[in-house]
């Protein structure tokens, strides 16, 4: 019986941990929710912990009209899709190559991409600006998408090529019986086989570049092409006094993501985990 | 078949635009960061070959230490409590039988997807002197002490890293989880008939047989803390004075701000080795001996 009442008292006080520090990690963002629908009133004096007292909506208003939101968020939106056709046809082209086609060199050349994961940006970033500039996509989207297509090339060819390993080879050589050519094998055969993985990886390049900031603060200084991360920091510094605006700004530009995880838990952590077991 | 398969035209069409891309603007700029080292150069001109005078320069840079010193701290706070507060929550989800588990989930994961820019900029408000959520919080439990958090030189940084240890401690945790997931449930089965305590299974068989996860984790954790910038780039710009100073936003500074790119440089190779005995040292003091199922 002393081992059961032990036991039990240890359960709630485990429950108890984990709902404290859930709080923790999300009350920040709902407090950040609710300031952005209240007055500066509101938020400075009679009321800073609850709900808004009554939704206003003319702190979105004026982030929307006033701080360019519209601009960075069209930024943002081009640039992840962009980069998530960009950088999932190269590479899932590209594993089909290493992990089924038959050549030399191939497992090297699989090496060789892979290490890609292992360099942090902030090694090559000095370099990378001065390509950028070099090529002349200085102020262009360019200047975002084609990095952000090659820095995820690697993980992404990572995940399709153990995929592409799965897959019988019995499927290849029926459809090269039935006189099917290699490109129309890959894309109306292998394509669809590897649609988990597809679609895993499209959420999660899409929420890499959405999110993405230290090579955007390098590489862009136009404001016509920030992106949300870059734009948003307008309101930088501690002594800005429109929180009801600055909430709103930051409100609109977590929503894509907060909504794209809620949806696809699973997919995210499983994108993260697959990661994890190769690169460790 | 084999024709089919080792079609060489198809084989480019397949591999080139990969290898090329990733070739010139990944590998390329890595030789140029060490090649670049050893220039006084400015990004537009060609340059001058001055040998190691850019590393003798930093060994001489009070600043070049405050920066490694930066790295280390904030390497060491979002290590220990990413990975500790993210084990508890992992073994005790994976116990938990009761309802609510997946919002908990989503809980502990949801900081890690938002924009690092409004997790900084929301922890500004909250470190904010007047009127943050903890100098809030404290007046509302009636203690009288105040602290404007970001402008005390010593505490500046130890905040920053609080901000990105409460981020990503989800990543963490999803990570761990899934390795206590991995795990065969007959060895925990095992230590129950034997009379193991919860505790003494988990730092006998979990932890151990998690080396991999853990070696993992700390990769990402260490490393990320040595490369960070963004953290301080929004919530400090590197102050007060030069006291959040790390070696990314000193290679930032000297090539984007002064025109140093030759000294940036040399700040950066200085990281990429930093980050690479960190590598080394963690693999070869976790999982010497692999554990086999």
């Amino acid at each position: 019986m002393s081992r059961f009442i032990k036991q039990s008292k240890s359960k709630v006080i485990m429950s108890t941990f984990l709902w404290v520090y859930a709080i923790l990690s999300v009350y920040p963002l709902v407090w950040m929710i609710f300031y952005s629908f209240k007055n500066n009133d509101e938020i400075f004096v009679t009321n800073p912990f609850g709900p808004p007292s009554q939704f206003r909506l003319d702190n979105y208003i004026t982030a929307w009209s006033q701080y360019n939101v519209p601009v960075y968020f069209m930024n943002s939106l081009i640039v992840a899709v962009a980069t998530v056709v960009g950088a999932i046809l190269l590479s899932v082209m590209f594993s089909y190559a290493a992990a089924r086609l038959r050549w030399r060199f191939s497992k090297l050349a699989h090496t060789y991409i892979l290490i890609g994961m292992f360099i942090p940006i902030q090694v090559i970033m000095i370099p990378l600006a001065i390509l950028v500039r070099d090529f002349n996509l200085a102020n262009t989207y360019g200047a975002l998408i084609v990095p952000y297509i090659t820095f995820n090339i690697s993980f992404s060819s990572m995940v399709f090529y153990g995929f592409f390993r799965s897959v019988p080879i019995e499927l290849e050589e029926a459809a090269c019986i039935d006189g099917a050519s290699i490109y129309r094998t890959f894309f109306n055969i292998m394509l669809p086989i590897i649609r988990p993985a597809l679609a895993t990886m499209v959420i999660f390049i899409f929420l890499n570049s959405w999110n993405e900031f230290t090579m955007a603060v390098m590489l862009i200084v136009k404001e016509s092409l920030k992106t949300l991360p870059l734009g948003l920091l307008f309101f930088q510094g501690q002594f800005t006094t429109d929180w009801g605006a600055m909430g709103a700004a930051m409100t609109i530009a977590s929503l894509p993501t907060v909504i794209i995880y809620v949806l696809f838990s699973e997919q995210v952590e499983n994108a993260l985990t697959v990661g994890s077991a190769v690169k460790g | 078949m084999n024709k089919f398969l080792g079609n060489k035209t198809a084989i480019l069409i397949f591999i080139i635009p990969a290898l090329l891309l990733y070739t010139v603007m990944v590998f390329y700029p890595i030789a140029q960061t060490f090649f670049r080292s050893l220039y006084d150069w400015d990004g537009l001109t060609e340059g001058n070959f001055i040998g190691i005078e850019n590393y003798t320069r930093l060994f001489q840079d009070d600043l070049f230490f405050t920066s490694l010193k930066n790295g280390l701290i904030f390497a060491f706070i979002i290590t220990i409590t990413q990975i500790g507060i993210g084990s508890i929550l992992a073994f005790a989800i994976a116990d938990a039988k009761f309802r609510g588990r997946k919002i908990l989930r989503i809980s502990f994961f949801i900081p890690v997807v938002l924009s690092i820019t409004v997790v900084c900029q929301l922890w500004l408000s909250i470190y904010n002197g007047e009127y943050g959520l903890i100098n809030k919080v404290l007046e509302l439990i009636g203690i009288q002490y105040r602290q404007d958090w970001l402008t005390d030189s010593k505490a500046a940084i130890i905040a920053i890293a609080f901000v990105n240890a409460w981020q990503f401690m989800g990543y963490h945790f999803v990570l761990l989880l899934a390795g206590v997931k991995s795990i065969p449930e007959q060895y925990m089965e095992a230590a129950r008939i034997d009379g193991a305590t919860k505790l003494q299974a988990i730092l006998k068989i979990n932890i151990p047989m998690m080396a991999e996860t853990y070696k993992f984790c700390l990769v990402f954790a260490i490393t990320g803390g040595l490369n960070a910038f963004a953290n301080m780039y929004i919530m400090t710009s590197g102050g007060p004075g030069t006291s959040t100073y790390t070696l990314t936003y000193l290679m930032y500074r000297s090539a984007f701000r002064v025109g140093e790119f030759g000294y940036g440089s040399a700040a950066a190779a200085i990281l990429v080795i930093e980050c690479l005995i960190a590598t080394l040292i963690i693999n070869r003091f976790i999982a010497r001996e692999r554990i086999t199922y």
